[in-house]
């Protein structure tokens, strides 16, 4: 059922693919043109696509509740980490950020929070000051 | 004695300090990558690529570093295999069957030492391989036209399934995801906008690395909760850190034929290290096991599957190399790296950048004696590594592939690329769906493109020209053989299954 699913999902994509080409015109000594490739490409996924459709693969084991409560917050944290990346610079943001990944990975409250301050410090020292690869050091509010 | 002349040149472009640092570094980190469960030398190699930028360095000291990285990696896969009978990446599968029962026997040193040799044999036999066959192919490969190309570029995505039975449906549909992504950005030849939604972020397209990190390492992180459990047995005891001389060349005959047979595999389109170590495992299996002690701990079921993926990782970078064509994940990474590198690997690479070339294959020679060393004398180190915590591990890769990936364009931008490529790949693996046909399709959309555009433009659009050449010919009669042969297999395995 899920790659019956995941086959009408990539075989809708593929012929809105296959539309929104037609727009793209040839350039001068060009037969193809830029639009042909992405379509040829595009209507052979369509195509295999429907094989999906018509021949799934029996449906994978759906993933225990827990788990997917924490893929959820692993997610938050990945694009939380992002969104303050720059706003609070990369010292903080990163000790947070590992902080709060250790935590879902089991460690320890205690734990996470002293490998949080160890790889949010060490990884600044070691990048920016020993490989010279420029980090938002303060926060933005600040400079 | 051209290959002997070039070899000494790429000597002295390895034993600079510098080089010679990074190729030591290399090997230590990539055994180090290999080992730990769950990061495997794709992701290894692909954190490590804006890393090897961000430290400036020069290209071939780059490619040397991570193609130490890449060998270590491979060297490294078994001995979590070995101690905790989880392979450390995929390859290394075979090598719980007889390592781990050895392990348990208190053999632990016996089978780390055996499998160090193998790999060092291995990995040996494929770096010669590597030495006086690619030349050669690269010699023929100036021959080819772009309708060739055309014709190798169909070959390497419709075998990247290979014969390991999976969905040949999904494998292609893998690849057309990607070749589809390739075409997002600016056309290069009309200046066309293609498919950017009207943002000017897109107008690059999407950097492969960006692609790489998230569709591997993001996923892998996001899968974790699901494909392992929390807590884990700790690895067994070592004992005696050094083996016996003796007990380590106990099934060198097996790595010898693993070696060859792996190598083969290697170069063979569409086949990677694990399918190296699979057949090489297999044939030794079938040659002799006579008393059955195969899957209970025989040396040679240790030593046959260790060269025969280490011969085959060797192997699979002369198609890389000459033709520019990878046929596995791990070689498909070390394309990117030369693309960001803005070295476009292919026949010319080695008329035009004979020291990058050889200098790399002389590394190699050189990474496999270190690696010898940091594998048997050393090999506790990585051992007393094994029982890191996850919940270090996991989250200084990720802080890891976050600081490499800003790297890159220091833009929030790319990060967000990345995060949708990691869902995206979490998505795909789901559905069961291949990531390294999406992987070779980002990478290699764009020369494809090229050469068809390149080869209806000799023609004035007259698509027959694609048909013309015999080199092409063949490589489209080799394709329909295996595609025809995958179809096959995968029909024959549902068949049982949609019986009942």
């Amino acid at each position: 059922m899920i790659d019956r699913i995941a086959g009408a999902v990539i075989f809708m994509v593929s012929v809105s693919a296959v539309w929104v080409a037609r727009d793209y015109k040839a350039g001068f000594g060009d037969p193809l043109g830029p639009a042909l490739f992405p379509q040829m490409v595009a209507a052979a996924a369509a195509l295999l696509s429907l094989g999906l459709i018509l021949r799934p693969d029996p449906n994978p084991d759906a993933q225990p509740l827990p788990a997917f409560i924490r893929q959820a917050f692993t997610l938050a944290v990945l694009v939380g980490y992002v969104l303050l990346l720059e706003p609070l610079g990369f010292p903080l943001s990163t000790m947070l950020g590992t902080a709060c990944l250790a935590l879902l990975f089991g460690a320890e409250p205690k734990k996470a929070g002293v490998t949080g301050v160890a790889v949010g410090v060490s990884l600044y020292l070691i990048f920016d000051n020993l490989l010279g690869l420029p980090l938002p050091l303060a926060p933005a509010t600040f400079g | 004695m051209d290959i002997l002349n070039s070899l000494i040149g790429g000597i002295a472009v390895a034993v600079t300090p510098l080089n010679l640092a990074l190729a030591v570094f290399g090997c230590f980190a990539g055994t180090l990558i290999g080992a730990l469960p769950g990061l495997g030398p794709v992701n290894g190699v692909a954190i490590l690529i804006p890393v090897a930028f961000a430290m400036k360095l020069e290209p071939s000291s780059a490619l040397i570093m991570l193609s130490c990285i890449y060998y270590g990696c491979m060297y490294g896969g078994r001995i979590s295999s070995i101690m905790l009978n989880i392979p450390g990446d995929e390859p290394a599968i075979m090598t719980t069957l007889d390592g781990y029962p050895m392990a348990r026997r208190g053999q632990a040193a016996k089978a780390l030492g055996i499998s160090a040799v193998a790999s060092f044999v291995g990995a040996t036999v494929a770096t010669l391989g590597l030495t006086f066959f690619a030349p050669l192919l690269a010699k023929a490969a100036i021959h080819f036209g772009p309708a060739d190309y055309f014709a190798l570029y169909v070959m390497a995505f419709a075998t990247i399934g290979g014969v390991t039975g999976v969905n040949p449906f999904k494998t292609l549909l893998a690849a057309m995801i990607g070749l589809l992504l390739a075409s997002v950005g600016l056309d290069p030849g009309t200046g066309t906008a293609r498919f950017t939604f009207g943002s000017f972020h897109l107008y690059d397209g999407f950097d492969p690395i960006v692609a790489i990190v998230g569709l591997f390492a993001v996923s892998e992180i996001i899968m974790y909760f699901e494909s392992h459990a929390l807590s884990g047995a700790g690895p067994v005891k070592l004992g005696r850190t050094l083996p016996r001389l003796r007990e380590v060349f106990e099934g060198f005959g097996a790595s010898i034929r693993g070696a060859l047979i792996g190598f083969v595999c290697g170069v063979l389109p569409g086949a990677g290290a694990s399918l190296g170590a699979f057949v090489s495992y297999s044939t030794e299996k079938q040659l002799n096991d006579k008393n059955g002690t195969f899957g209970t701990g025989d040396p040679r079921g240790i030593a046959a599957p260790e060269a025969g993926n280490n011969a085959a990782s060797g192997g699979a970078l002369i198609p890389m190399l000459t033709l520019g064509v990878p046929g596995s994940g791990t070689t498909a990474v070390m394309l990117a790296l030369l693309v960001s590198l803005n070295i476009q690997p292919g026949p010319l690479l080695f008329e035009r950048q004979p020291e990058l070339v050889w200098g790399l294959i002389a590394a190699l020679y050189l990474a496999n004696v270190v690696l010898l060393l940091l594998n048997i004398p050393m090999v506790g180190i990585f051992t007393r590594l094994l029982s890191l915590p996850q919940w270090f591990l996991m989250p200084v890769v990720v802080m890891v592939s976050f600081i490499g990936i800003y790297s890159i364009s220091h833009s929030t931008f790319d990060l967000f690329v990345m995060i949708s490529f990691g869902l995206l790949g979490y998505a795909l693996r789901k559905f069961d769906i291949s990531l390294v046909p999406v992987v070779l399709g980002l990478l290699l959309g764009a020369d494809m493109e090229n050469n068809l555009r390149r080869a209806l433009s000799i023609s004035g659009g007259d698509f027959n020209i694609l048909l013309q050449s015999p080199i092409a010919l063949a490589i489209y009669a080799f394709t329909a053989l295996m595609l025809a042969f995958s179809f096959g297999i995968a029909m024959r395995r549902r068949g049982p299954r949609s019986a009942k």
